[in-house]
């Protein structure tokens, strides 16, 4: 069963980190890089829902507040789970990440280890949709 | 108020002394003086009353007829009522015997005066007696006959009228000392309280003021004197003091902008560079998992470690500078020690079975603690993760116990590692410290326990450790508040 896994971020070395690694690591993943806010929601217009969203904190023109925000305002989206993916450790990333989102994962991350907690979401996900 | 007293205190005791020794001494001098010259009118009356004596006796024939003398002597005593006694002395021998007297007893017995005492021709011996209320003179006067001491004339005087006058006058005389001492002690102390105590008091005040830090306090003495000096050169010392003052506030200024701007730059740049990284720390395990060669795979795994050490480094950095920032402000709530120590621990355990230790807390679980959650964990875990390191693959035991103290909680952390020498102990805390670098230079910045330091000292406790010696383990010990029960009860 392939997984969907939209990245907004906008380093492109991010980018490519996360697809390239996760991608190596398991084929079931398929990961959609994209560099901003904007472009995640539009492909959620066009009815391209994900798994799962991994959210850059800093961003530029649209941060990664407001783009959860706007996701979760959505009835239709409210349900995809968020993870942060950010170099900002302070409080208000890590209240984020523990309240919030469903999880906090701080840049660097080491690709097998994000992958297991990308793992372990979405396997709870699946067992309480079914 | 102390200096105050204190020094008003030794000048009065000072001026008590001085005035009463020179007042006493002068009063003494005077009456002694009196008394002696009171004895000389008296030895001078009783060498007159001798002289008229001598002319009525006249003829010296008349010494040779008792009888007739001792009526004389009789007589010209009832003259005087100052007169207590008149003899004459006879030479007999060796000494002089009382010939004729008006004391009847003391006729034929020794006068007491040598033969061959030799007197001066208008030598005069004078013995005063002073025996409680009774002052007597006695006064002896040479017989001249022709020319040569025949005899002598003793004479008792009584004193007592000129000696009770005297005594008053005595008393009168003390009295007036005494008023006058006091005079003296109030006026001299009026005047040292003016040029001197009251000065001191001023400038104690300005220094007390000074030191609070009100540095334009002037000091108002206008006295030529060395007090003026003094003042002046204080009033000057003050002024070059606020001056250094301001030279150093300045500085500081500019030293808190540089710091500020310092941690800024720290913070931007360990930012910027975790994005760079993330490639490296996220697909070099990748990297690793898929390549097959041994020796490739050594390569990356020297990679792997420096990567993890850079990582670790710029992220303790970052953290090392935001606890510095004067910004960084702490969440303070009340924590149940035995479950904080409870959750770090289970969550550390994969790590600490890895590492074949045997951890276990101790913690009396009404143990509570005012501290910022997150930063805590943070504390636990970095002195958990240090006291793994430090201890030899074989494995060992770690415990954690708490001691409720009065307002504080010391916390420890013991391992059965390798130990530290008292000079190891001592920078232990210092930034990029390394007790071992060979066990540990591939993936730790050093940074941790600074970390720690930084952490307890924002929570307003101490951090330190202890070792019996190298191999015997290491303790870590650290305060935190104690929190206030009542509070806990009702949360």
């Amino acid at each position: 069963m392939v997984r969907t896994i939209i990245i907004v971020d906008d380093d492109p070395g991010v980018r490519y980190t996360v697809k390239a690694g996760i991608e190596a690591l398991d084929e079931d993943y398929q990961i959609i890089p994209v560099e901003n806010g904007m472009k995640c929601l539009e492909l959620l217009e066009n009815n391209q829902i994900p798994d799962l969203i991994l959210l850059d904190v800093m961003m530029p023109e649209m941060t990664g507040w407001e783009t959860y925000d706007r996701i979760k305002e959505n009835e239709a989206w409210r349900k995809i789970p968020i993870v942060f993916l950010t170099a900002r450790t302070d409080r208000i990333a890590k209240d984020a990440g523990d309240f919030l989102a469903e999880d906090y994962i701080e840049k660097p991350a080491k690709i097998p280890e994000l992958k297991q907690r990308l793992d372990n979401i979405l396997k709870k996900r699946l067992s309480y949709h079914s | 108020m102390k200096l105050n007293f204190s020094l008003s205190l030794k000048l009065t005791v000072m001026v008590v002394l001085v005035s009463a020794i020179v007042i006493f001494s002068l009063t003494y001098i005077n009456i002694e003086e009196q008394a002696i010259s009171l004895e000389n009118v008296y030895s001078d009356k009783a060498v007159i009353l001798s002289q008229a004596l001598d002319t009525a006796i006249g003829d010296h024939d008349e010494l040779t007829d008792k009888q007739k003398l001792q009526n004389y002597i009789l007589n010209f005593s009832n003259l005087n009522p100052e007169i207590l006694k008149v003899s004459i002395n006879l030479p007999d021998e060796k000494e002089l015997k009382v010939f004729v007297s008006t004391d009847m007893d003391s006729i034929n017995i020794s006068s007491g005066q040598y033969n061959n005492f030799s007197y001066e021709n208008d030598a005069v011996v004078n013995i005063p007696i002073h025996s409680g209320n009774s002052h007597i003179i006695t006064v002896i006067t040479p017989i001249n006959l022709s020319g040569q001491i025949y005899g002598t004339y003793e004479m008792l005087l009584s004193m007592n009228a000129s000696y009770a006058a005297f005594d008053i006058r005595a008393r009168n005389l003390v009295m007036i000392s005494v008023i006058s001492l006091f005079i003296l002690i109030f006026s001299f102390l009026y005047i040292l309280r003016k040029i001197i105590v009251k000065p001191v008091i001023v400038f104690r005040d300005a220094a007390k003021i000074i030191g609070e830090g009100n540095l334009d306090t002037k000091i108002k003495i206008k006295s030529q004197d060395e007090l003026g000096e003094l003042s002046n050169a204080f009033n000057h010392m003050t002024n070059d003091l606020k001056k250094s003052r301001n030279k150093i506030e300045e500085y500081n200024r500019i030293l808190e902008d540089l710091l500020d701007r310092k941690d800024e730059f720290i913070g931007q740049l360990g930012h910027d560079l975790k994005n760079p990284l993330q490639p490296l720390v996220g697909l070099l395990p990748v990297i690793m998992e898929k390549e097959k060669d041994p020796k490739i795979k050594e390569h990356l795994n020297i990679l792997i470690h420096n990567v993890e050490y850079m990582r670790d480094l710029i992220i303790k950095t970052l953290q090392l500078a935001r606890l510095r920032s004067p910004d960084t402000k702490f969440d303070m709530e009340n924590l149940n020690l035995m479950q904080e120590v409870e959750n770090v621990l289970t969550s550390q355990k994969l790590f600490l079975n890895e590492n074949n230790i045997n951890a276990k807390s101790m913690i009396d679980k009404n143990i509570s603690v005012e501290a910022d959650k997150l930063r805590s964990v943070e504390l636990f875990n970095n002195l958990i993760t240090n006291a793994v390191k430090y201890t030899p693959e074989v494995g060992g035991d770690l415990t954690i116990d708490a001691k409720k103290g009065k307002d504080f909680v010391t916390i420890s952390i013991k391992d059965t590692g390798i130990g530290m020498t008292e000079e190891q102990l001592s920078k232990v805390f210092d930034e990029f410290y390394k007790v071992d670098a060979s066990r540990c230079e591939m993936d730790s910045s050093g940074l941790g326990l600074s970390i720690c330091k930084r952490i307890v000292e924002k929570h307003g406790g101490r951090i330190w450790a202890e070792s019996p010696g190298k191999g015997k383990g290491t303790t870590f010990y650290f305060t935190l508040k104690s929190a206030n029960e009542k509070i806990n009860k009702n949360v």
